[in-house]
């Protein structure tokens, strides 16, 4: 608005509370926004509608029962989440996994990775409007599902990587299951990218919008994707190898404007460099057994561990501080959402309320894990 | 004398009425009133044929399958949620300006409706052949978006206010290059009457001749219907369902019987345009008008369910600064065509 | 040029539209459920369970519910076998700690139903399911 008008009509701000029933806030969060006509003032994330105190629940349970809780955070990686908690777990019990242990819980969290993006790339496109956009991602996911669902029996909530290994080990169908969907998933992401990355609607809505620049987002704190779309080169899978990740070749794909098209375009990158982990660990899985001698009380040493995992939205990081009883002192996580969606606000200033919705797309924020 | 079986089977209804009442006044009375009637019946069927095709389309883009449980193939899907919609509670708003709120569906569905006055559904069949039609037309069309600003601001919520704001910005955005799009047909035509221009495209439907027009035209006119790429009206993802956002039940049926009416509209006016309206080798031209009404329908919906959304500004400034000086373009070589063409014959 | 991914996307949709759908019509047609799936209710093999309780210690949730009872001939044997399914977290944990293999899922995952005190029930008895044991 020019000065001259400015002074004739006066304007007045407004809070516009967004959420928690809104369709587009990827379950249950609030966004206060203070709107100046379209334009967004200020953003405000307000979470906690959805805290079921799982740290807290975790400090009642023995070190095997938590399990369950960890699917129970980010609920469409649980695969990563249980990496994490079961890797902090076993350094905290100074547990050596098997190899092949190793290699099939990085099958099944590059797998997850793959659902996860492509849960990011459907909710992306429908909260840009294109709803077949969403139907195709999540139509494919279906494939990894099935696949999980075969390997340990459910489609979300696995609990498959346990403390020390994993569940069960591969069937043969189960290895049949991944390579057939290795073979699709290029044509997969090709469609993806003839019906969305090629769009130029999709795009005008995408580039040059809520720019986080490097050091921006290593001031947030930023994890994940959203770190690597800022151009800065940072994987923990490559940075500080862990389970057998330096025995695979892959990229980091990167970014380097920080926008919205890069935060998509990594994540879609990253999807066929996580297939071509899970093909290489297929190929090298090495023979032996899926489990560690873990005692069947566990009682892991006086102390406390943090360690941190690469997952599909960033680092997650259990913190554990044992007393040397068999249950948990204090179970502190690191949700990379929660720290992603401190953004918001950042990505959201000056732009318009359709890009507010982009915005909190690219974060991928998943609620369960925002409010722990 | 026409000869479309429209115009036949009405001739031989007012022939029958006004023998058995002898009275020329009172038939033709009883034949507007039948008219009307027919109009509403067409609007009603064509709403739930599109509802249906809607979802079916969807479905089928989409690798699913759409309604296929109520009635053969699911067919009284439609029929089913409106009896849902009439039986829901009616809820208002606390705060809503009542009576503003209350009347805007009915509103809506008049200027969604009205336009149907003058559009050519087959040879002679068309209600009143006015010499403005055209601008009839754009007049009665542009009237609607007043009931999104007024719904929007009786609901007293800050997203069907932002919804009726944008309507505004919208409508007022596609209504121009639609006006010259338009303009530049009704030059090759010299006149604004529909039956007119339809006749006018006996030879070559006015999409060849005007290619440029016909894709604004489209572009257009989706704006102008509030269907993706430029759904900002509704914008789901953004402001929740615009100005319908506190409607619920039958109001909010209404909204959607005048969104239908408006693709109906928007497909028949294509067709009247562009795709030599009723006009067709063989078959009768009511049936050539229902299957370019039809195919213009599975392309609207078809980008609908294709494209994401564009965000206002892009939408605005896509609007007026690319589809408004092309169409502006259109019509100078239009102007000039039309000259050289007057100059050469 | 401008308009040409616009293009190429309305080309996947228009394949998609005459191509293979993907529905699987529930009611009529529904999915194998795989060996491993962890769902339904439990079912408990009298014959085979020892009483040991391993189940109810190894459930997060305290969804178990056991009462057992030790007949003349010192064996112990549930009497009750309660499932709170409503605190489950189907993590089936119950099932893998058995060392018997007395405990296993129906896989019956239609188990919505009106009331909360229907969540509950009784593996030992209720249900009808497992009269052919006892």
């Amino acid at each position: 608005m020019t000065e001259a008008v400015s002074k004739v009509i006066r304007t007045e701000e407004y809070q516009l509370s967004m959420g928690p029933v809104h369709p587009s806030t990827h379950g249950v969060l609030q966004i206060l926004l203070t709107l100046d006509g379209e334009r967004v003032v200020k953003a405000v994330p307000c979470m906690g509608y959805l805290h079921r105190g799982i740290e807290k629940l975790m400090e009642s349970r023995n070190y095997f029962q938590c399990m369950p809780y960890t699917d129970r955070l980010d609920y469409v990686s649980a695969m990563n989440n249980d990496f994490a908690y079961c890797r902090a777990v076993e350094k905290l019990a100074q547990l050596e996994v098997p190899e092949r242990a190793q290699y099939i819980r990085v099958i099944m969290a590059e797998l997850n990775r793959i659902a996860s993006h492509m849960i990011f790339i459907g909710s992306l496109a429908v909260d840009v409007g294109a709803t077949t956009g969403m139907i195709y991602p999540f139509r494919d996911r279906e494939c990894i599902l099935d696949i999980f669902n075969e390997l340990c029996g459910a489609r979300m909530t696995y609990s498959y990587i346990r403390i020390g290994g994993v569940k069960s080990d591969l069937s043969v169908k189960v290895i049949d299951m991944i390579n057939v969907f290795l073979k699709n998933l290029s044509a997969m992401i090709d469609e993806y990218n003839d019906l969305l990355t090629g769009n130029e609607i999709f795009q005008h809505r995408l580039k040059n919008t809520s720019v986080i620049t490097a050091e921006q987002a290593l001031q947030l704190g930023l994890t994940g994707p959203m770190l690597r779309a800022s151009g800065v080169n940072y994987d923990l899978r490559k940075d500080n190898a862990y389970s057998s990740y330096e025995d695979f070749i892959f990229d980091v794909p990167l970014g380097n404007s920080g926008d919205n098209w890069d935060r998509y375009i990594v994540r879609m990158k990253e999807m066929r460099q996580s297939a071509k982990i899970v093909k290489q660990a297929l190929d090298g899985l090495p023979e032996g057994s899926v489990m560690a001698k873990v005692p069947k009380v566990l009682r892991p040493p006086k102390g406390e561990v943090y360690v941190t995992t690469e997952g599909p939205r960033g680092e997650v990081g259990y913190h554990i501080i044992s007393d040397g009883t068999v249950k948990p002192y204090r179970v502190h996580i690191r949700r990379p959402s929660l720290i992603n969606l401190q953004a918001l606000d950042l990505m959201c200033r000056g732009y318009l309320v359709g890009d507010v919705v982009v915005a909190m797309s690219t974060i991928d924020p998943i609620l369960g894990e925002v409010d722990c | 004398m026409h000869s479309g079986l429209l115009v036949m089977t009405a001739d031989m209804l007012s022939n029958g009425i006004d023998s058995l009442i002898g009275n020329t006044l009172i038939t033709q009375f009883i034949m507007v009133i039948l008219e009307i009637v027919a109009i509403f019946a067409v609007i009603s069927v064509a709403v739930i044929i599109q509802v249906y095709m809607e979802r079916r389309v969807c479905g089928f883009i989409q690798d699913r399958l759409g309604p296929n449980r109520v009635g053969p193939f699911g067919i009284l899907q439609t029929v089913a949620d409106m009896i849902k919609l009439m039986s829901k509670e009616d809820i208002i708003p606390a705060k809503a300006e009542r009576v503003l709120w209350g009347i805007t569906p009915m509103l809506l569905f008049i200027p969604a409706a009205l336009v149907y006055a003058v559009f050519p559904f087959d040879d002679g069949a068309i209600f009143t052949d006015l010499n403005i039609g055209i601008f009839f037309v754009l007049a009665v069309m542009s009237q609607s978006v007043l009931m999104f600003l007024i719904g929007g601001f009786a609901s007293e919520n800050k997203y069907s206010f932002i919804g009726g704001m944008r309507a505004v910005a919208q409508m007022l955005s596609s209504e121009i290059p639609m006006a010259f799009s338009i303009m530049a047909v009704v030059m090759v035509t010299g006149s604004l009457k529909m039956s007119t221009i339809v006749a006018a495209q006996s030879g070559t439907w006015f999409v060849f001749i005007q290619p440029l027009a016909f894709i604004i035209f489209i572009i257009s006119m989706t704006m102008e219907t509030n269907r993706t790429p430029f759904d900002l009206v509704e914008g789901e993802s953004e402001i929740i369902a615009g100005p319908f956002t506190e409607y619920s039940g039958m109001r909010w049926a209404l909204f959607f019987l005048a969104e239908y009416t408006n693709l109906l509209t928007a497909a028949v006016l294509t067709t009247t345009l562009f795709l030599g309206g009723w006009q067709g080798p063989v078959l009768p031209g009511i049936v050539w008008f229902i299957i370019k009404v039809f195919l213009m329908i599975f392309v609207f919906m078809w980008i609908r369910w294709t494209f994401p959304r564009t965000r206002i500004d892009q939408m605005m400034g896509f609007s007026w600064k690319i589809l408004l000086p092309l169409a502006l373009f259109n019509i100078i070589a239009t102007g000039i065509g039309v000259y050289i063409y007057n100059w050469m014959y | 040029m401008q308009g040409k991914g616009l293009l190429t996307g309305l080309s996947v949709t228009i394949r998609h539209f005459f191509g293979k759908k993907v529905t699987v019509q529930y009611p009529e047609e529904k999915l194998p459920m795989s060996e491993t799936f962890r769902g339904g209710k439990l079912v408990l093999d009298q014959k085979k369970c020892i009483g040991c309780r391993l189940c109810s210690m190894a459930c997060p949730n305290e969804a178990l519910d056991l009462t057992v009872e030790t007949d003349e001939n010192k064996k112990r044997h549930m009497k009750k076998y309660i499932h709170k399914s409503g605190r489950c977290l189907y993590c089936g944990f119950c099932v893998e700690a058995c060392p018997t293999k007395a405990v296993t899922w129906d896989k019956n995952y239609a188990i919505a139903c009106y009331t909360r005190t229907d969540l509950t029930y009784d593996a030992v008895k209720s249900d009808g399911r497992n009269e052919t044991h006892e």
